[in-house]
C-alpha cells in the first residue's frame, strides 16, 4: 500500500467487498448442513468468512464482513436462519459476529502477505486455524461470557462443541481457496487483467470434486 | 429492493414516525439500562413492561411481541441450558430476561424502521469523519450494492445447485462452493467492468446505478469442463 492515500480501493475491490458480503449471507439461508450424521449440525457461514479473508485478503476481507454486518444491523434477516437486526449484536453471539471482521483480517495477513501472491495450502490451512477459529472464539467467548453471566471458564467449555464443525471448516476452506486459484486466477490477481492465462498454477493438486 | 428483504413492519404509529436517528440512540440508551446494571427482578420487571408498552404504541400487538420471542426460543433455550449448568437458577433467569429483553427492544427498532432510513441515518452520522480523508459516499454505494448482490448471489447459488444435481454430483459441499465462488467472483468482475464502461472511474465520485448486471457466470460454468 504505498499510493499517496494511506488505504485505496478500486472498482472491483468494491465490488467483490459487496459480492462477498453477499455470498457469506447467501451461505448462511443455504440452512445448517449435518456433518458425521446428525450430530453437528453446521452453517456455512464461517466457512464464508474463512473464504473472505483468503481470497479478498486482509482489509477488503475485514471490510466486507463489516458491510454485512452493518446490513444486519440495519435489519436485513443475512445470518443463519434468517436472523437479524439490532438484537443479534445484544445477544450470546454478538461476539462471534464481531469476530469475523478481525478473524478476515488475520486471515488475510497470514494466507496472503502480499497482494497478487496465489496462497500456498499450508498457510491458508493456518490462517483459518488462528484467524478463523482462534481470534474468532477469543473475541466471541469473553463477550458470550459478558452476556450470559456464564463465567469464563465454562463459556470456554461450552463454546467447545462448535470446534469440530470449524476444524472441518477450516479444511474446507483451504481445499476451495485451492481450487478457486486455479478455477479463476484473476481471484489473487485484483483485476482480471492482470492475470496471464499463461502463468503457471503453483497450488496444490485438489481439484473442484 | 430492500423491502422485500427487510424485517420492517409497515405502519403509521408513533414509533414509526420518530427520526431513524433518534430511535438508535434510545435503543442505545435502552440496551445499556437493561444490560449494564446488575440483573435484578425489580428493574427488569420495570423495564418488561416498558417493552410491552411500547410494542403495543406501535401498534404492533403482543402476537408480534410472541411471534419475536418465538423467533429466539433456540438461542435462549441454548443459553439457559449453558447457565443452568453453572449458575443458581434465579440468576440464570434473570440474566436470561436481560438477554431477552436488549433482542426486544432492537427487534422494535428494526420493526418500525426502514432499512432505508438506517442506511441513511448511519451516513449522515459518519459524515463528520469526511474530515479525515473518509468517502462516506463510497460506503453508501458499497452497502447499496451489497443489498442488491444478496438476491443475485442466492440465485447463482441454486443455479449451481442444480446443476450438480442434474450431473449426479450432489454431494460435494466443496465443489459447490468453488462454482458459487467463481460466479461470484465473476459477477463482481462483471459489475466493476460495467461501471468503469459507464465512466465511473477509480478515483471519481461515484453514480449510483439503478439495475443490475445479470450474473453470468453460472449458465457458463454449466458448459465449462
Amino acid at each position: 500500500m504505498s499510493e499517496s492515500r494511506p488505504f485505496s480501493l478500486s472498482l472491483s475491490d468494491l465490488t467483490r467487498i459487496a459480492v462477498f458480503a453477499a455470498l457469506v449471507a447467501a451461505l448462511g439461508l443455504a440452512g445448517a448442513v449435518s456433518l458425521f450424521g446428525n450430530a453437528v449440525p453446521i452453517t456455512l457461514q464461517t466457512l464464508g468468512v474463512m473464504l473472505a479473508g483468503t481470497i479478498l485478503g486482509a482489509w477488503r476481507g475485514a471490510i466486507s464482513m463489516t458491510v454485512l454486518l452493518a446490513l444486519v444491523a440495519v435489519g436485513l434477516p443475512l445470518l443463519s436462519g434468517g436472523r437479524g437486526g439490532f438484537g443479534v449484536f445484544l445477544g450470546p453471539s454478538a461476539g462471534y459476529l464481531l469476530g469475523w471482521v478481525a478473524g478476515a483480517a488475520v486471515i488475510g495477513l497470514i494466507a496472503a502477505p502480499r497482494r497478487g501472491a496465489r496462497p500456498r495450502a499450508w498457510r491458508v490451512l493456518v490462517a483459518c486455524l488462528v484467524g478463523g477459529i482462534g481470534v474468532v472464539y477469543l473475541i466471541g467467548v469473553p463477550v458470550q461470557s459478558l452476556v450470559t453471566g456464564v463465567p469464563l471458564a465454562e463459556t470456554a467449555l461450552l463454546s467447545l462443541a462448535f470446534v469440530p464443525g470449524d476444524l472441518v471448516k477450516a479444511v474446507l476452506a483451504t481445499l476451495i481457496t485451492s481450487a478457486v486459484a486455479k478455477a479463476y486466477p484473476a481471484a489473487f490477481g485484483g483485476r482480471r487483467a492482470a492475470s496471464s492465462p499463461a502463468e503457471p498454477s503453483i497450488s496444490s493438486s485438489t481439484t473442484a470434486s | 429492493m430492500v423491502g422485500a428483504l427487510s424485517l420492517y413492519a409497515p405502519g403509521t404509529s408513533p414509533l414509526h414516525r420518530l427520526p431513524a436517528s433518534t430511535k438508535l440512540l434510545g435503543l442505545l440508551i435502552g440496551g445499556l439500562v437493561v444490560t449494564v446494571p446488575r440483573p435484578d427482578a425489580l428493574l427488569l420487571g420495570i423495564a418488561a413492561a416498558g417493552v410491552v408498552a411500547l410494542y403495543l404504541v406501535a401498534r404492533l400487538g403482543l402476537a408480534e411481541l410472541g411471534r419475536q420471542i418465538w423467533g429466539v426460543r433456540w438461542i435462549i433455550a441454548v443459553v439457559l441450558v449453558g447457565q443452568l449448568i453453572f449458575l443458581p437458577w434465579h440468576v440464570a433467569a434473570l440474566t436470561s430476561t436481560r438477554m431477552l429483553l436488549a433482542i426486544l427492544l432492537a427487534a422494535l427498532v428494526t420493526l418500525t424502521t426502514r432499512a432505508s432510513d438506517i442506511l441513511e441515518a448511519i451516513e449522515r452520522g459518519l459524515a463528520p469523519l469526511r474530515r479525515f480523508g473518509l468517502r462516506t459516499e463510497r460506503i453508501a454505494l458499497v452497502l447499496g450494492m451489497a443489498i442488491r448482490a444478496v438476491p443475485i448471489v442466492i440465485d447463482l447459488a441454486s443455479e449451481v445447485r442444480d446443476a450438480q444435481r442434474a450431473r449426479g454430483v450432489g454431494g460435494s459441499i466443496t465443489a459447490m462452493v468453488v462454482l458459487l465462488l467463481v460466479g461470484a467472483l465473476r459477477h463482481a468482475d462483471d459489475v466493476a467492468d460495467a461501471l468503469a464502461a459507464r465512466g465511473m472511474d477509480d478515483d471519481e465520485e461515484p453514480v449510483m446505478l439503478e439495475g443490475s448486471v445479470r450474473p453470468r457466470g453460472a449458465s457458463r460454468l454449466r458448459l465449462r469442463r
